[in-house]
């Protein structure tokens, strides 16, 4: 296994900017995943580290290789394919046996080698089939075991779990977790689902419009997303975003809304919102640190009540603010009906503030 | 109670209307069966008649005293229309053969390039490949006579295999890009991620994948060239080198027609493609109904 790193990598079609001046390092055994809508460059990123497609520009390190200008088969990585691409006129023991042939090992070695592969993923009784003999799952296996049958010094996965149905997704989602930590394999692995990202990788690159917008651990891109995009791409249900204008009143910073209420913020909210360019800042706030009220209390603010989800355990209320909805996670014995006018209180330790003209978060420091 | 309803509202759905057509369907196919075997069946009767059976009128349906001499004469090397028979058979096969070998060797990189790389006039060529097919095969009779004469190539076979994949390939190419265009390209990546030069993964993962498809377009190839006349009638006009759709007229002279003779030889000349396409049959449907390879 060996680090890999992305030193200012660039991919353009044309005029278009694919991946847009991409840097990370991810580190030998390290589970990175690349996270993002489709067609934000993830995909492209991973087929750069592959060889797939030639780099525009910047460097691509594996090891301690510049990989630039090196064939696929020479970078010594393996992939997995979102199709699989599991050779369909070949048997699964040849589909494994590939690779090893292809780096003209011994006939003795390529078959211990194997077995071996398919015993970890349980597949020896496959291994006279075709692919197209086998389910979702088993050909999912099999595409695993591809790779991992020749111990390469990365593994690429480009959205191997999302042709599984959800049960079983869910089921490979920790085999391939508990895979990563019994191997010590260096994994990139791209995906649009954010909770495959937050589940099981160590860090994650959430990228958008061909630019890396954040790479960090997942608790941390969670806890303190870098702008809006972030924000309201990570977390299930998304972060509430609303927009409102700060006033300063005296000492205090005020946030105003549009329908007239108030929200004063406590002092080092207030230090944040005035770090904005203009008085647009935006409100971001994730459900489970929003409470709501029947009544008014002091610091709430007031707001009718839209849809709610129930469950089982929790319960999710949108409630519309200042042409926003707001995320509410409510205990599932609360009683609470659409159009129901309520109050909301946010809490000032747990809130996050955001550029309302660049939609880059507002720190204090 | 109320699946035995449903099934019985979905027997009537399927019986009523649909039984209509499927009957108009089986008499519209004994028709076109009729149609293509009855003057296959005259052909196979009449080669086994006399010459003096074949005219008498009126016909006999079947042969009094069927003969297998039109056969035997026309396989005997050492019988005068044997002898032409043989070379006639010998030169189609290898003009056929040859036209169908080249047509491959250039269609299958061809295709393969067409199909994954793009570079520029990529589609302009493509259509300037499939615009020699959009006219008929007689406008370029003159241009390629004059063409063929200036390379001196007139009365050999170089003229006609030239000439005949001026015509095969641009159908081979469209026909093996549609299968290549069919064959993920992850297929590849993984065969070079594993290991494989672009050029093994090519010869290892898609040609196998494609070979239906390079059976099916050397079928074509092969037909259209084996029955070819207009060319072949005018390229060629010594006795030595023409093909069999010229040949046989042969047997046509003047006065008289020897009709077994012209049927026999006929009937051999559709052997090889009949063959062809028994041995082939199931790569040859699966080309032209799936086109692909399911994955």
């Amino acid at each position: 296994m060996a680090q890999v790193i992305l030193k200012d990598v660039v991919k353009t079609y044309g005029g278009f900017y694919a991946v847009n001046h991409v840097s990370l390092k991810v580190a030998d055994g390290e589970f990175v995943a690349l996270v993002g809508p489709s067609g934000c460059g993830k995909t492209t990123t991973l087929n750069l580290v592959a060889g797939l497609i030639p780099i525009s520009g910047g460097d691509i390190y594996i090891g301690d290789r510049l990989v630039n200008d090196l064939d696929p088969k020479d970078r010594d990585i393996a992939m997995v394919f979102q199709n699989y691409a599991l050779y369909p006129n070949k048997s699964v023991y040849k589909n494994l046996a590939f690779p090893l042939q292809m780096r003209k090992l011994p006939k003795t070695e390529i078959d211990s080698k194997v077995m071996a592969a398919a015993k970890v993923l349980d597949i020896t009784h496959l291994l006279e089939r075709r692919p197209r003999e086998l389910s979702g799952g088993q050909q999912q296996r099999v595409a695993l075991g591809r790779a991992l049958v020749r111990d390469p010094r990365a593994f690429l996965m480009d959205e191997p779990l999302s042709n599984l149905d959800a049960k079983l997704r869910v089921q490979m989602r920790s085999e391939l977790k508990r895979f990563h930590q019994d191997l010590g394999a260096t994994i990139i692995y791209v995906t649009h689902d954010q909770l495959e990202a937050v589940t099981m990788a160590d860090k994650m690159a959430v990228m958008n419009g061909g630019y890396l917008q954040q790479y960090d651990s997942p608790a941390n891109v969670f806890a303190n997303p870098v702008n809006m995009f972030v924000a309201s791409f990570i977390g299930s249900p998304a972060m509430s975003l609303i927009p409102m204008i700060a006033v300063t009143r005296g000492t205090d910073v005020v946030l105003t809304s549009a329908e007239g209420w108030e929200l004063p913020l406590s002092a080092e909210n207030g230090r944040k919102a005035l770090k904005a360019k203009s008085d647009k800042v935006v409100l971001g706030a994730r459900h489970s640190t929003v409470k709501l009220h029947k009544s008014q209390v002091p610091g709430s603010v007031p707001s009718k009540v839209y849809t709610v989800e129930p469950t089982g355990d929790i319960t999710f209320v949108q409630t519309f603010l200042s042409g926003a909805l707001v995320n509410i996670s409510l205990d599932p014995t609360s009683r609470v009906e659409p159009d129901e006018n309520v109050f909301v209180e946010f809490d000032q330790k747990r809130m996050h503030l955001f550029d309302g003209e660049t939609e880059m978060a507002l720190t204090a420091a | 109670m109320t699946v035995m309803t449903d099934s019985a509202a979905d027997r009537r759905l399927r019986h009523k209307p649909i039984d209509g057509w499927r009957w108009a369907g089986r008499i519209f196919l004994v028709l076109m069966l009729i149609y293509t075997i009855v003057p296959m069946a005259w052909m196979l009767i009449t080669s086994l008649k006399t010459g003096f059976a074949a005219m008498m009128y009126p016909p006999q349906w079947l042969p009094a005293e069927p003969t297998l001499d039109n056969y035997t004469r026309l396989l005997d090397p050492k019988d005068t229309i044997g002898q032409d028979f043989l070379r006639y058979f010998w030169n189609s096969l290898w003009v056929s053969t040859a036209t169908t070998i080249l047509a491959v060797l250039v269609a299958v990189p061809a295709a393969y390039a067409f199909s994954r790389f793009r570079f520029p006039g990529r589609n302009f060529l493509f259509f300037a490949v499939l615009l020699r097919n959009m006219f008929p095969a007689v406008i370029f009779l003159v241009p390629l006579f004059i063409l063929m004469r200036w390379l001196g190539l007139v009365n050999t076979h170089g003229s006609l295999i030239l000439t005949y994949l001026t015509f095969g390939l641009p159908l081979a190419i469209w026909l093996l890009k549609g299968f290549y265009d069919n064959i993920p390209i992850q297929l590849e990546q993984a065969a070079r991620i594993d290991g494989a030069t672009r050029f093994q993964a090519f010869i290892l993962v898609v040609m196998p994948l494609s070979t239906p498809g390079i059976i099916a377009t050397a079928i074509y190839s092969f037909i259209g060239a084996w029955n070819e006349f207009i060319y072949a009638a005018t390229f060629l006009n010594k006795n030595d080198q023409m093909t069999l759709p010229v040949g046989i007229q042969r047997f046509f002279s003047e006065n008289t027609t020897d009709w077994p003779g012209l049927m026999a030889a006929s009937f051999m000349m559709s052997v090889p493609v009949v063959v062809l396409f028994l041995v082939l049959q199931k790569y040859f449907v699966r080309a032209l109904t799936e086109g692909a390879v399911k994955h």
